[in-house]
C-alpha cells in the first residue's frame, strides 16, 4: 500500500513539475506563432473577404462570377489540402514560401472564402428602406454603401466574424503540419520526450480555452460598444443649440 | 412643377399602373387616396424613380422627358430637390436623429457641419423634436420616428416632398402628431404629395384629391367636393368602407 502511495506521490510530482517546466516553452511558440499567424491570416483574410463581398454585391460582372469560383473553391476543399498545395504543391511551379508564409496565406484565402460570406449576408440584411432613403436625401452609391449599408452590416457580421476568428485561432494548430513550430507542435514533442501525452496536449488545450476565453470577453464587451443606443455627444454647445431650437420650437407654435 | 404622363408600370405581368396623369403645382398640397393595390404606392415611387416605370413621360420643372431615358445623374439631380417620407420611416438605424437630419446636408450636398447642425436643430425643433436630438432611432416611438424622417426630408430645402403613408404603420394614437407637422407644412405652403389613407386629413388639408383604382386615376378634383360628394360610383364605394372601417376602430 505505502508503495502505490509512494508511486503516485512521485507521478504528481513529475507531472507537476513536467508541467510547470513546459508551460513557458508553450506559451512562447503561442504568443510568437499561434497569435502573429492567427492576427495576420484574419487581418488579410478581413480584407479579402471585404472585397469578394462587395464585389458581388455591387454585381459587378465578371469580377462576381469569378468570387462566386472562388468561395466555391476554398469553402469545398479541405483547409490541411489548401495548406499542402500552397506548402508543398507550389515548389513544383518553382514558387517557394517558408512555412510560417504559407500559412498565412493558406489561413487566409480559407477564410476570404467563410468570410465574405459573412459579410455578404451582413450586408443583403439591411433593410431596403435604408439605401432607399439614402438616395432619396441624395446621396449616391458609394456614400450610401459607406455611411448606411457598411455600418449597419458591420454589427450584424460582427458576432459570426469574431466566431471565426476563434475557429481560425484553433485551426492554426493545422500549420504544424507543414513543419511551422507553433504551439500544438511543440506539446506534440514535449510530449514524445516525457511520455507524458495526456497531460502535454491537455495544457496546450488549457492555453488556447485560455485565448479563446479572452477574445470572448473582448467580443461582448465590442458588441456593447457598438449598440446604437444612449444619447451621445452632451457638449455644452449641444446643449446651447438645443435652448435655441426649442425657443424657436415655441415660437413657431 | 412635378408629374406624370401616360405611367405605366408592371410587376411581371401585373399591371399596377395602366396610363396615369399626375400633376402637383407649386405649393399645393395632393392627396392620393385608393384601396390598397390600386397603385398609389407604386405611383409615387415611381416619381421618385424607387421604381423603374415602363412607360410614360416624367416632367420636373424644366424637366420634360420620357421617363425610361432618364439618367442616372438626372435622376440624382432631380431626388436633390424632392423629399421623400416613407411609410415605415426608414431612419438611418446607425445615426442619432440629429445625424440622420444633417445627413443630407453634410454628405450629399457638402454642406459645412455647423451650418448643417444648426439647420437641422431648426428642422427638428419644427417637428417638436429637439430634445430627442442625440436619441437614436431604437429609442423612439414610432411617431417620434416619422417626425425625425419628415425633418430629415424638409432639412435639404425640397420643392415637393411626396409622403408614402406617412401614419399607417403608426398605433393610432401616434398618428395625431405626425398629422400635427403635416397639417403644419401644408399652411407653411410646403408641396406635397401625400399617399394617405387619412380622409379626415385628406378632407381639411388636401387642396385636390386623386382616387385611384386597379393603376387607374378614377375620380380627380376638389378634395372637398370629391370626399363630400363623389361622381364616380367606385369613389363612393370606396368611402363608404373607409368610414365603416373608421366607425368601427
Amino acid at each position: 500500500m505505502e508503495n502505490i502511495f509512494l508511486h503516485f506521490g512521485d507521478r504528481f510530482v513529475r507531472i507537476v513539475t513536467i508541467l510547470i517546466e513546459s508551460f513557458p516553452k508553450l506559451l512562447v511558440p503561442c504568443l510568437k506563432i499561434t497569435i502573429t499567424l492567427t492576427l495576420f491570416s484574419f487581418f488579410f483574410g478581413l480584407i479579402l473577404a471585404l472585397i469578394i463581398a462587395l464585389v458581388q454585391v455591387a454585381d459587378i460582372k465578371g469580377l462576381k462570377q469569378f468570387a462566386r469560383f472562388y468561395v466555391w473553391i476554398f469553402r469545398g476543399t479541405p483547409l490541411m489540402l489548401q495548406l499542402f498545395i500552397i506548402f508543398y504543391g507550389l515548389p513544383s511551379f518553382g514558387i517557394f514560401f517558408n512555412g510560417y508564409i504559407a500559412a498565412i496565406i493558406a489561413f487566409s484565402l480559407n477564410l476570404a472564402a467563410y468570410n465574405s460570406e459573412i459579410i455578404r449576408s451582413a450586408i443583403q440584411a439591411v433593410p431596403v428602406g435604408q439605401t432607399e432613403a439614402g438616395y432619396m436625401i441624395g446621396l449616391n452609391y458609394f456614400q450610401v454603401m459607406v455611411r448606411i449599408v457598411l455600418p449597419q452590416a458591420a454589427r450584424i457580421a460582427f458576432p459570426p466574424l469574431f466566431s471565426s476568428l476563434i475557429g481560425l485561432t484553433k485551426d492554426t494548430s493545422l500549420a504544424s503540419s507543414i513543419t511551422v513550430v507553433e504551439m500544438m507542435s511543440v506539446a506534440k514533442r514535449i510530449a514524445a520526450v516525457y511520455y507524458e501525452p495526456f497531460w502535454m496536449y491537455m495544457e496546450a488545450g488549457f492555453i488556447y480555452l485560455m485565448i479563446c476565453t479572452i477574445l470572448t470577453k473582448v467580443q461582448s464587451s465590442f458588441e456593447k460598444s457598438m449598440e446604437w443606443k444612449q444619447p451621445t455627444d452632451t457638449s455644452t454647445e449641444m446643449e446651447a443649440l438645443k435652448g435655441e431650437s426649442i425657443r424657436e420650437d415655441r415660437g413657431l407654435r | 412643377m412635378l408629374g406624370v404622363k401616360n405611367l405605366h408600370k408592371s410587376f411581371g405581368s401585373n399591371q399596377v399602373l395602366k396610363g396615369i396623369d399626375f400633376e402637383v403645382n407649386e405649393g399645393e398640397v395632393v392627396a392620393i387616396i385608393g384601396s390598397s393595390g390600386s397603385g398609389k404606392t407604386t405611383l409615387l415611387r415611381c416619381m421618385a424613380f424607387l421604381e423603374q416605370a415602363n412607360d410614360g413621360i416624367f416632367i420636373f420643372d424644366d424637366l420634360k422627358k420620357d421617363i425610361r431615358s432618364i439618367s442616372k445623374k438626372e435622376i440624382k439631380d432631380i431626388r436633390m430637390k424632392m423629399g421623400f417620407v416613407f411609410q415605415s420611416f426608414n431612419l438611418f438605424r446607425n445615426m442619432t436623429a440629429l445625424q440622420n437630419v444633417m445627413e443630407g446636408l453634410t454628405t450629399a450636398r457638402k454642406v459645412d457641419k455647423e451650418t448643417a447642425k444648426r439647420k437641422s436643430m431648426e428642422m427638428l425643433a419644427k417637428v417638436g423634436m429637439s430634445d430627442r436630438a442625440n436619441y437614436y432611432p431604437d429609442q423612439l416611438s414610432g411617431g417620434q420616428q416619422q417626425r425625425v424622417a419628415i425633418a430629415r426630408a424638409l432639412a435639404t430645402d425640397p420643392e415637393v416632398i411626396l409622403f408614402d403613408e406617412p401614419t399607417s404603420a403608426l398605433d393610432p394614437e401616434l398618428t395625431g402628431e405626425v398629422l400635427e407637422v403635416m397639417v403644419k407644412l401644408a399652411r407653411e405652403g410646403t408641396t406635397m404629395v401625400v399617399v394617405t389613407h387619412e380622409m379626415e386629413f385628406a378632407r381639411n388639408v388636401a387642396d385636390r384629391v386623386i382616387f385611384m383604382e386597379n393603376g387607374v386615376v378614377v375620380e380627380e378634383g376638389e378634395a372637398k367636393k370629391v370626399l363630400s360628394d363623389p361622381k364616380e360610383e367606385a369613389t363612393r364605394r370606396f368611402l363608404r368602407r373607409i368610414l365603416r372601417k373608421e366607425e368601427e376602430e
